[in-house]
This record gives structure tokens, C-alpha cells and sequence, in this order.
């Protein structure tokens, strides 16, 4: 999967620096963001291959941020998951209604999350040759 | 009878008539000549008195005749009763009486007199027990009439709102709770339609009431919403069907139990519950995933599992600052903390706290200024605690001001309000005026402030509970953004609490 780049949205620094590392270490070209806005406006000029973001964040939440993902022509079909430290947080519905790819709760396993993201991407693969 | 009656009228009035007209002839007949002419014939007047004195003679003989007839019945009838009761034969009772028949009509009497007693006796024994009867009937009605005045004394006196409807929706009961709760008179509302009582805003109230005379089962219940003094309410709605003897519906009972301020402590403890899991989850996420990557070898020098070492052991400190912070408010919230209250010196508490903040304030370039006052006045509050809250207030104060500013820390005495006031003021970012009602709140942090410094956002929560609630103090602040700003708080004189305690 080398090549790939992720977009990595959290307003913990330790977590963005975790993540980042992990991805990296695995081939992937990181681009990050500590707010859902910084992060709309990196996503439409990097047009990254997947979103990995926050939920509960300053100035735009992870969930505002994904709305308008999938309302702009460009980022409406670029894959997140999204982490969240609240129990409950998304229901299922939601989860549909703006297709949020994956869900990992935190505290988390950067190894888990590098399976999602690597099962997201050949998927859409996949999708792309078919 | 009548006819014998008659006939002796009639005799008697013929005897006088006849004894009337003798003499009127005799003495007309002296007048008058000899005689009166009748068809042709003279009757002489002498003669005519002579008839008319012997019918009355005969009329006389007549009735003397009748009246010893009479006279003669009425002696048999005597004797006969005398007869009956001598029959009776009476038992004598031993009066000392000589004469055998007295004592005989005695007892005879004595008898009839005790029958007419015992019947007497046992009419009295009817009607006391008639009386008996009334009175215990009385008594039921008087209890029952109590029951009836305990009963609607407890309608009218709790709390919750109470409707009684009967079959055709009209009001029975309503008291005072019901009444301000719907905006009615509840004095003036028997057997009117409920319906004319509640306006537009309770129809979900009036259609439930419909509903529950028609369902089934013995109750309904249901939470419903209302406008309760211009704000919305929730309330928990009981309605029990009552039935009569041939177990018909004949009425409702509601009852209205006001659950707005348990659904508010509810919602705020979810939320609470939902802040604490994200800020405990947040550091706690950190060390889990530095600590895996330290495993799997993810940190190829030296250098970096330094780095990643660091940063585990700061998200654990924070972790377990932000653990103590949340017990410390649950703690003092439920009242379970235990509170050791003596006199203390704020200005020598002051002191102490600043040796600690000295060399973190040292590390910003930021100078902390505390000019002395001549009195050391006292308070009377737990010496923990307002270290614990002037510790908050410095450290605030410190992290968001930037280096080269100033930290002021000032104690005051107001002696006509005998209270002590301290006050921080910092030369720091400031806070926006839309912010400023939501500082003391749980988990509450200024947005455009995040980035200065990290926080759990209990820290002034803390500061209110235990200057407020512990100490009946009151906290407060004033801000400018761009300019800085002034925490404080006020706690009363120890003169003032020691006499209120010994009082």
C-alpha cells in the first residue's frame, strides 16, 4: 500500500504523532489536521485516500467535518473511519446515512487501525478495477 | 241503633208538640168560643187539648218504656264484664288484703298489669335496640364523614397534581397542585368538564384521560410534557380507572408527578458520564498505543522510545490528575468529603502556595506580584481546599498568559460586608464575554484557548464547589480578551462564622 495517503484529524497531538508514526513506518504518506475545518481544506487540495479523524474536536466536529466530505463533488467518496472515545457515540443510522466507512473506539490498537485502513483500500481497489 | 235513635226523636217531638198545642187550645179555646170548624164539623177546644195531653201521655209512656229497656241492656252488659273478669281468675298476691275478692280482682289486675309491662318491656328492648341501631348508623356516618375530610385534607395538601373525573369527563376533585399546574380555579372546578378547564396546550393530556376511560386494565401510565411557569416540564401521568360494583368504569383518578428535574439530573448525569468516559479515554488511548508501539518495535532508536516513554508517563500523570479532579467533585457534590474546617490565614495560605507556582511561573517568564496586607484577617474554612483552590486559580492564570506578563494574587478585607476576598489577575489572553457563564462549568473549556494549554476542564468546576458549596463563599470573574483576566472569590470572617456556629 505504499503511496497511499492518509489523513489523520485529531486535536490530541499524541495521538495525530502515534498514528502518524505507525502509518509511516508502513508505507503511507501522512497528512494531518487538528480541527474538522484545517482539516475540509487539506482534504480538497491533497485529496488524500482515506480520512482517519476525531470525533469530538474544536471549530468543526469529526461528524460536521464528514457531512461536508460527502457533500463536495471531489471528497464525497473518499473513505474515513472515525475514532471516538464516547460510548454511543454514532448510532448505525448514522453511520449509513453518511457512510462512514469504519468505526474504532479509543482507546485503540494503531495495529487494528492499520488493518482497517489497509482492508479499506483494497477494497476500493478492487472496486476501481471491476 | 239509628233507626231506635229516630224513633225516639220522633216520639219526644211529638210529646212536645202535643203538650204545646193542649195548652195553646186551652187557652184559646177560652177566647175564641167553642171550637174550631174542620169539614164541616166543630171541634171543640177542650176536647182537642184532651187529645193532644193524652198522645203526650203516651209519648211519655213510650219513652219511659225505651229508657228502662235501655237501662235494662246497659245492667247486662255490666255483668257480663264482670263475668269476663272474674273468668280471668287472677292469681292474689299476698297484699295483706282480707277480703277474698279484692284479693282476687288484685291479682287478676296485678297479672293484666305484668303482661302489659312485658310487652311494654320488650317494646322498650325494640326500641333501644332501634336507638341502638340509629346511633351506631350515626356514628358510621360521622366516621365515615371524617374519612372523607382525611381523605380530601391529603388530596389537597401533597404535592403532586390530582384530577378525579367521573364516566362523562366532568370533575369531581381537583386540588390546588392540579389547578396551578393547568392555570384553573380548583375550588370552582366540580362537575365541569374537563375539557373546558385545560386549554389547547393539555390536549395530549385530555386525549390520555379519553383513552383511559375507554382501555383497558386498572392503569395508565405515561410521561407527558406540559409548559410549567413559562418552561417546559416533563411529568410522570398515573391515571387509574375506578370501577363500581358491576365493575363499570365510573371515574378516573390522575395523578401528575413533576419528573423535570430528575430528567435534567439524568441528563446531566449522562452527560457527565459520557465527558468523564471522553476525558479519561483520551490520555488512557495515548498510552495504549505508545505502549504497543514500543512492543512491536515500532520506535527503531533510542531516541524516539525516549520520546515515546515521556509521553506515556505524562498521559498517565494527567490521567490520574483528571481521576482525582473527578472523584474530588463527585465527592464533594454528594457530600461525602470530609471537611476539616479551622481558623486560617489567607495571606500565610497565599504565601505557601506561591513558593510552588514561583518556578513554574519562572519557566514563562511570567512574574507573580503579592503585596502584603497589614492584617492578617482570618476565615474559617479547610485548609486543603482553599490551597487546593488558590493553586487552581494561580495555575490558570499562569498557563494562559503569555511570557513577559503578570500574575497578581491580592487579599482584601470588606469589614462592612465581613467577608475576605482574594483575587488573581493575569495580563493573559483573556476570555470572550459569550464564554464567561460557562467557566465554572463541568469539562467546560474556552475554545480559542485550547491551544495555550491542556486542561480537564474541572479546575474552576472544583474552585465553585468547594468555595460555594463547602464554605458558602461565592466565586467570580471579569475578562477582556487581549487584556486578561480576574478570578477571585470571597469566603466570610471567622469572627462572623464562629459566632453563627456558636449561636
Amino acid at each position: 500500500m505504499s503511496g497511499k495517503k492518509v489523513l489523520v484529524v485529531d486535536d490530541e497531538i499524541h495521538i495525530i504523532h502515534v498514528v502518524a508514526i505507525k502509518l509511516r513506518n508502513n508505507g503511507y504518506e501522512v497528512i494531518t489536521a487538528d480541527n474538522g475545518a484545517e482539516a475540509y481544506e487539506l482534504a480538497l487540495k491533497e485529496k488524500p485516500d482515506i480520512v482517519v479523524t476525531d470525533f469530538q474536536m474544536p471549530v468543526m466536529t469529526g461528524l460536521e467535518l464528514i457531512e461536508k466530505l460527502r457533500q463536495t463533488e471531489q471528497t464525497k467518496d473518499i473513505p474515513v473511519i472515525m475514532l471516538t472515545a464516547r460510548s454511543f457515540a454514532i448510532s448505525k443510522e448514522q453511520q449509513d446515512s453518511l457512510q462512514i466507512t469504519g468505526c474504532l473506539s479509543k482507546p485503540f490498537s494503531p495495529k487494528e487501525l492499520l488493518g482497517n485502513i489497509e482492508d479499506i483500500i483494497y477494497q476500493k481497489e478492487l472496486m476501481v478495477n471491476k | 241503633m239509628r233507626f231506635a235513635r229516630t224513633l225516639y226523636i220522633v216520639v219526644t217531638g211529638i210529646v212536645l208538640c202535643s203538650l204545646v198545642v193542649g195548652v195553646l187550645t186551652e187557652w184559646q179555646g177560652s177566647d175564641t168560643g167553642e171550637g174550631w170548624l174542620f169539614a164541616g164539623y166543630v171541634l171543640r177546644w177542650d176536647l182537642v187539648a184532651t187529645v193532644c195531653y193524652v198522645v203526650a201521655a203516651v209519648g211519655v209512656i213510650l219513652l219511659g218504656w225505651q229508657a228502662v229497656g235501655l237501662a235494662g241492656k246497659i245492667t247486662s252488659i255490666a255483668n257480663r264484664i264482670n263475668k269476663k273478669i272474674s273468668d280471668l281468675q287472677l292469681p292474689i298476691p299476698d297484699s295483706g288484703l282480707k277480703n277474698s275478692n279484692q284479693q282476687s280482682a288484685v291479682g287478676n289486675i296485678n297479672d293484666l298489669d305484668e303482661t302489659l309491662n312485658q310487652w311494654l318491656s320488650s317494646c322498650s328492648d325494640y326500641v333501644r335496640g332501634f336507638e341502638s341501631q340509629v346511633k351506631d348508623l350515626q356514628l358510621q356516618i360521622q366516621l365515615s364523614q371524617r374519612r372523607e375530610k382525611h381523605t380530601e385534607a391529603i388530596i389537597y395538601s401533597i404535592r403532586d397534581a390530582v384530577i378525579v373525573i367521573d364516566e362523562f369527563d366532568k370533575v369531581l376533585m381537583a386540588n390546588e397542585a392540579a389547578g396551578r399546574l393547568f392555570d384553573f380555579d380548583y375550588k370552582d372546578s366540580q362537575h365541569k368538564p374537563i375539557s373546558e378547564l385545560l386549554n389547547s396546550n393539555h390536549q395530549k393530556f385530555v386525549e390520555l384521560l379519553s383513552h383511559s376511560l375507554q382501555a383497558k386494565g386498572r392503569a395508565v401510565r405515561q410521561e407527558i410534557g406540559f409548559i410549567k411557569d413559562g418552561k417546559p416540564g416533563t411529568f410522570d401521568c398515573i391515571i387509574s380507572r375506578v370501577y363500581d360494583r358491576a365493575e363499570r368504569v365510573c371515574g378516573i383518578v390522575a395523578v401528575l408527578h413533576d419528573i423535570t428535574r430528575e430528567k435534567e439530573i439524568s441528563q446531566m448525569k449522562n452527560d457527565f458520564v459520557s465527558h468523564v468516559s471522553h476525558e479519561l479515554k483520551t490520555p488512557l488511548a495515548s498510552i495504549m498505543a505508545y505502549s504497543e508501539m514500543l512492543c512491536d518495535g515500532e520506535a527503531d532508536d533510542e531516541q524516539t522510545r525516549k520520546e515515546f516513554y515521556s509521553i506515556i508517563q505524562s498521559q498517565a500523570k494527567r490521567l490520574n490528575r483528571l481521576i482525582e479532579d473527578i472523584l474530588n467533585v463527585a465527592r464533594i457534590e454528594s457530600g461525602l468529603i470530609k471537611v476539616n474546617k479551622q481558623p486560617l490565614s489567607l495571606t500565610i495560605l497565599i504565601e505557601e502556595q506561591l513558593q510552588m507556582m514561583k518556578s513554574y511561573a519562572g519557566e514563562k517568564n511570567i512574574e507573580i506580584i503579592s503585596p502584603k496586607p497589614i492584617v492578617f484577617d482570618q476565615v474559617y474554612a479547610d485548609k486543603d481546599m482553599i490551597s487546593q483552590v488558590i493553586v487552581n486559580l494561580l495555575s490558570n492564570a499562569v498557563k494562559y498568559t503569555r511570557s513577559g506578563g503578570t500574575v497578581t494574587i491580592k487579599t482584601e478585607v470588606d469589614e462592612i460586608a465581613n467577608l475576605a476576598r482574594v483575587t488573581v489577575t493575569d495580563t493573559g489572553v483573556g476570555i470572550p464575554e459569550s464564554e464567561i457563564g460557562h467557566l465554572f462549568e463541568k469539562f467546560y473549556r474556552v475554545e480559542a484557548n485550547k491551544e495555550m494549554a491542556k486542561g480537564t476542564g474541572l479546575g474552576l468546576n472544583l474552585v465553585k464547589q468547594i468555595i460555594e458549596k463547602v464554605h458558602n463563599g461565592r466565586v467570580f470573574v471579569e475578562s477582556k480578551v487581549g487584556a486578561g483576566s480576574t478570578f477571585g472569590f470571597e469566603l466570610p470572617l471567622a469572627t462572623e462564622v464562629v459566632e453563627a456556629v456558636q449561636k
